[in-house]
C-alpha cells in the first residue's frame, strides 16, 4: 500500500515537472511572451521555478519617476492608494505578495489581472510601461522611491488643530 | 344627505375599527409622551422592522418601551450568529413573522433565522452568487446596507448592481433585475425602499465616474418602471411641469447639462448610496445624491447639477417636485446622501412639515419638505469650508481659502471628505425632540490632480490625507435640539469616529456602537451612559428593535468593522501611507490596535 502511494506521488511529481519544463521551454525557444509565462499557484511537488524575465528598467531612476506618473495615469492610485498603501485593492507597500514579488510576477499580475477585481491591463498598457510600473512598485519603502508619501507632520501640520485657517470658525 | 345619529355612530365605529386594524398592522404615528405638536410623518414599526430605517420617515424611533433607562443595565446576550464574512457589516437585520433576515456583505447571502426556537436556528440561506469582479469595483469595502420587506418578499441589492426579490417564506428567488454595469464602475450597496408597488434602488460608483441614478422597479415583476438620472437633460432627470424648486439657483432648463463642461455630465457621479424616505401623506420620496465625478473640481467647471442634491419626487412616476443642491461645484467629496428625517413639529411658532438632514458638510439642514425651503442650517462639528448658509438664496457662505484646487494642497479643510457625519443614520425621538447624530471630527489636506477616465477604474483626480480635527476627539454621539438648532450634549470618542447608526426608543434609551466595538445604551435626555458591552469587532451597523414571539422586546446589532474608514482595520491596508484608502488612513491610525475584522450578529434582551 505504501509503495503504491509512493509510486502515485512520484508519477504525479514527474508529470508536473515535465509540464513546467514544457512551459519554460516554449518561452525560451520562441522568444515570445507565452500565454502563462509564470505560475500563480504552487508547483506540485516543488521543483525548479520557471525562468524569470528581468526588468529592463531595474535601477533606472528616470523609469522610476515615469512609473510613479503612470501609477496615477492609469488610476492605479485610485484602488491601491495614493502611494500604494491599499484601499479598494491591497497595499503594495507591505511585505505581503499574494502572487509573488519577483519583477516578472508583478508584471504578470498587472498584465493578466487577478481575481476579485484587479483588471487585466495587458491589452491596454504597452509592455515597456508595465515594466516601469513594476520598477516603481519595487522601489517603495526604499531610498529610491520617487515622491514618497509625506505625512502631515512632516509638513508642519499639527494634528488635532485647525491649520492654515485665517478666521477659523469655532 | 342627512344622517341620523345612529348612522353616524355606526360610521364612527367602522372608521375607528378600520383605523385600529391599520394601527395594529403599522403602529402609531403619535407617540405617548411626545413633546406638544410633534407628529410622526409615517406609522412607526410596531414590534416588526420591515424597512431599512424601521419606518418610512427615517426616524429610527421605536414605540417599544419595555427596555427603559432603569432596566437597560440588565441587558444580556440572547443570541449570536457569525456570517463568516470578515467585512464591514453595515445596515441591520429585518424582523417580520417571527423571522429575522440578515443580508451579509459580498457575496450578499440572505440568511433567515427562526425566532420561535432557542438559539435562533437557520431556516434557510439564499445565495445569489454575484459576480466576484464586483469586489474590485467597490470603492469602500464590500458592504451592504440592508433589505426591505413587502408583499411576502425580501428585496435587496447585490454588489454587482443587481436587485433581487426572495420569497420570505421559502428563500426562493422570485426575480432578479440588473440595474447597473460593473464594467462601467457601477455597484450597489444601499438598501432599497419599497413604496406601494415601487422598489426604489440607488447606486454606488461616485469614485469611478458613473452617472448616478435612481431606478424604480415593479414589486411584482422586477421590471423597470422609471429611471431618474442625476445629470443630463431634464427628460433624463425626470424634471417636468411639476418641478418647483424653491430657490433661483436650482431653477432653469437642462441644468444637468449646462452646469458642466460638454459631455462631462456623462461621468458626473451624483450616486445614491444612502437612504430613501417617504411621506405617505404628501406622496413624496426624498433622497440625496453624492459627489460629482471627478474629485478634482478644476476638471469640471460649473455648478455640476445634480450632485450633492436633495430630491423630492413622486414615487409612482419619478417626477421631480423640488430639488435643493446643497453645495454647487463640490471641491471636497462631500456626498449628501445622508438620511432625511421627516417630522411634523412646531417651528418658530407654527407647525411645519420638516425634513431634517444632518449633512456630511457639517450642518444640520432643516427644510420645509412640501416646498424645499431651507429653514435653518447650523453646524454640529468644527467646519472651515463655510461660515454658514444664506437662507434667502439657499447658498453657503464659503471660505474660498478652503476650496480645493488642482496643483497644490489646500490644507486644514474641516470636515474631511468622510464628513462631519457619514451615511450612518441618526435617530429622532418625539419624546425629547432630539436628533441623535453619529458624528466625526476629522480634517484634511486636499489636492486636485490630473486624471484619465478609464471606464471601470477609479476616476478620482485627488490626493487626500485626513487627520483628527480640533478639540482632542474624533467621534461623538450628539444630542441635537432640532427646534432650537443647537447641540445639547455629546458623548465623545477620543481616537475613532462614530460610524454606527442610532436607534431611539419610547423607553428613552438610545442605542449605538463605536468603531472599537462598544455597544452602548445612553439616556435619551442627557446622554449619560447607562450600559455598554464590548463586542467581538468594531460596530458600523445600525441597531434595531423588535418584539419576539414571547412578546418581549429585543435589540439586534451587527459587529464587524469595515466600510470606507473601517477598512483600515484590514491587514490589506498599510498604515505608512496617509493617502491610502482614499485618504482616510491618517485619521484611522489607532484602529488596527483597537479592533480586528468581524462578522457577528448579536441579539440582546432580558
Amino acid at each position: 500500500m505504501k509503495t503504491l502511494f509512493c509510486l502515485v506521488t512520484l508519477s504525479a511529481l514527474s508529470f508536473a515537472l515535465a509540464a513546467c519544463n514544457r512551459d519554460s521551454g516554449v518561452a525560451v525557444a520562441s522568444g515570445a511572451t507565452p500565454a502563462i509565462p509564470t505560475t500563480v499557484g504552487p508547483v506540485p511537488g516543488g521543483g525548479a521555478p520557471p525562468a524569470a524575465r528581468t526588468n529592463p528598467f531595474s535601477g533606472n531612476d528616470v523609469a522610476l519617476v515615469e512609473g510613479r506618473k503612470l501609477f496615477n495615469w492609469y488610476n492605479c492610485s485610485g484602488c491601491h492608494g495614493g502611494h500604494a498603501g491599499g484601499g479598494m485593492g491591497p497595499s503594495l507597500r507591505d511585505e505581503i505578495w499574494l502572487y509573488g514579488n519577483r519583477d516578472d510576477q508583478i508584471f504578470d499580475s498587472i498584465a493578466q489581472g487577478r481575481a476579485h477585481g484587479m483588471p487585466a491591463w495587458g491589452p491596454k498598457i504597452p509592455e515597456q510601461q508595465i515594466w516601469k510600473l513594476v520598477a516603481y512598485i519595487k522601489s517603495m519603502r526604499t531610498p529610491q522611491e520617487p515622491d514618497p508619501p509625506l505625512m502631515p507632520e512632516q509638513e508642519g501640520i499639527v494634528k488635532g488643530t485647525i491649520n492654515s485657517v485665517p478666521e477659523a470658525q469655532k | 344627505m342627512k344622517m341620523t345619529g345612529k348612522l353616524i355612530s355606526i360610521c364612527a365605529l367602522i372608521a375607528t375599527s378600520l383605523a385600529l386594524a391599520a394601527a395594529q398592522d403599522k403602529g402609531p404615528t403619535d407617540v405617548p409622551g411626545s413633546l406638544p405638536g410633534i407628529h410622526m410623518a409615517s406609522p412607526l414599526p410596531n414590534g416588526t422592522w420591515v424597512t431599512p430605517e424601521g419606518d418610512y420617515a427615517g426616524t429610527r424611533f421605536s414605540p417599544l418601551d419595555q427596555i427603559t433607562k432603569d432596566n437597560v443595565k440588565n441587558l444580556k446576550v440572547i443570541g449570536t450568529m457569525s456570517t463568516g464574512i470578515p467585512h464591514g457589516h453595515e445596515g441591520g437585520p429585518l424582523v417580520v413573522n417571527n423571522t429575522m433576515y440578515v443580508v451579509t456583505p459580498f457575496p450578499n447571502n440572505l440568511i433567515a433565522l427562526d425566532l420561535t426556537k432557542p438559539g435562533y436556528p437557520q431556516k434557510w440561506v439564499y445565495q445569489p452568487h454575484p459576480d466576484p469582479k464586483a469586489v474590485g469595483i467597490a470603492c469602500c469595502d464590500v458592504v451592504n446596507r440592508g433589505a426591505s420587506y413587502a408583499d411576502g418578499k425580501i428585496i435587496y441589492n447585490l454588489l454587482d448592481a443587481n436587485t433581487v426579490a426572495v420569497d420570505a417564506n421559502t428563500g426562493k428567488q422570485l426575480w432578479r433585475t440588473q440595474v447597473g454595469d460593473i464594467n462601467l464602475g457601477e455597484t450597489i450597496t444601499m438598501a432599497p425602499l419599497v413604496v406601494k408597488n415601487v422598489v426604489l434602488v440607488g447606486d454606488s460608483g461616485g469614485e469611478l465616474g458613473v452617472r448616478g441614478k435612481m431606478t424604480a422597479l415593479d414589486l411584482k415583476t422586477g421590471k423597470v418602471l422609471w429611471r431618474a438620472y442625476n445629470s443630463g437633460p431634464d427628460k433624463d432627470v425626470l424634471i417636468g411641469p411639476d418641478f418647483k424648486p424653491f430657490y433661483k439657483k436650482d431653477q432653469g432648463k437642462d441644468l444637468g447639462v449646462s452646469t458642466w463642461t460638454p459631455g462631462q455630465w456623462k461621468m458626473g457621479g451624483g450616486t445614491i448610496w444612502g437612504w430613501v424616505s417617504y411621506d405617505p401623506e404628501l406622496n413624496l420620496i426624498y433622497y440625496g445624491t453624492g459627489n460629482p465625478g471627478v474629485w478634482n473640481p478644476d476638471m469640471r467647471p460649473g455648478d455640476n447639477k445634480w450632485s450633492l442634491t436633495i430630491w423630492a419626487r413622486n414615487p409612482e412616476t419619478g417626477a421631480a417636485k423640488w430639488a435643493f443642491q446643497v453645495v454647487a461645484h463640490d471641491a471636497w467629496d462631500y456626498d449628501e446622501i445622508m438620511e432625511n428625517v421627516l417630522v411634523d413639529m412646531p417651528w418658530q411658532g407654527k407647525t411645519r412639515k420638516l425634513l431634517i438632514h444632518p449633512g456630511r458638510t457639517g450642518f444640520v439642514y432643516v427644510f420645509d419638505r412640501e416646498t424645499g425651503e431651507l429653514l435653518s442650517a447650523d453646524n454640529f462639528e468644527p467646519i472651515t469650508w463655510a461660515k454658514g448658509f444664506d437662507l434667502k438664496t439657499g447658498m453657503p457662505i464659503e471660505d474660498p481659502s478652503h476650496r480645493s484646487h488642482q496643483g497644490y494642497y489646500t490644507k486644514g479643510i474641516c470636515p474631511s471628505s468622510t464628513g462631519a457625519k457619514e451615511f450612518v443614520p441618526s435617530s429622532f425621538s418625539p419624546r425629547t425632540g432630539l436628533l441623535y447624530i453619529p458624528a466625526h471630527n476629522t480634517c484634511m489636506d486636499y489636492e486636485g490632480t490630473d486624471v484619465n477616465y478609464i471606464a471601470g477604474t477609479p476616476y478620482l483626480g485627488a490626493s487626500v490625507r485626513m487627520y483628527p480635527g480640533p478639540g482632542g476627539y474624533q467621534g461623538e454621539l450628539i444630542g441635537w435640539d432640532v427646534a432650537h438648532a443647537k447641540k445639547l450634549w455629546g458623548v465623545k470618542e477620543a481616537d475613532l469616529p462614530v460610524y454606527s447608526g442610532v436607534l431611539s426608543t419610547a423607553g428613552d434609551v438610545v442605542f449605538y456602537g463605536t468603531m472599537d466595538g462598544w455597544f452602548r445604551a445612553i439616556d435619551a435626555r442627557d446622554g449619560k451612559v447607562l450600559w455598554q458591552m464590548k463586542l467581538a469587532s468594531g460596530i458600523v451597523g445600525n441597531p434595531m428593535t423588535y418584539l419576539g414571539p414571547d412578546g418581549k422586546q429585543y435589540i439586534a446589532i451587527y459587529s464587524g468593522v469595515g466600510g470606507w474608514m473601517g477598512a483600515v482595520a484590514d491587514p490589506n491596508v498599510s498604515s505608512d501611507d496617509d493617502y491610502a484608502a482614499l485618504g482616510v488612513v491618517g485619521a484611522m491610525k489607532k484602529i488596527k490596535e483597537k479592533t480586528g475584522l468581524g462578522d457577528v450578529l448579536y441579539v440582546f434582551g432580558f
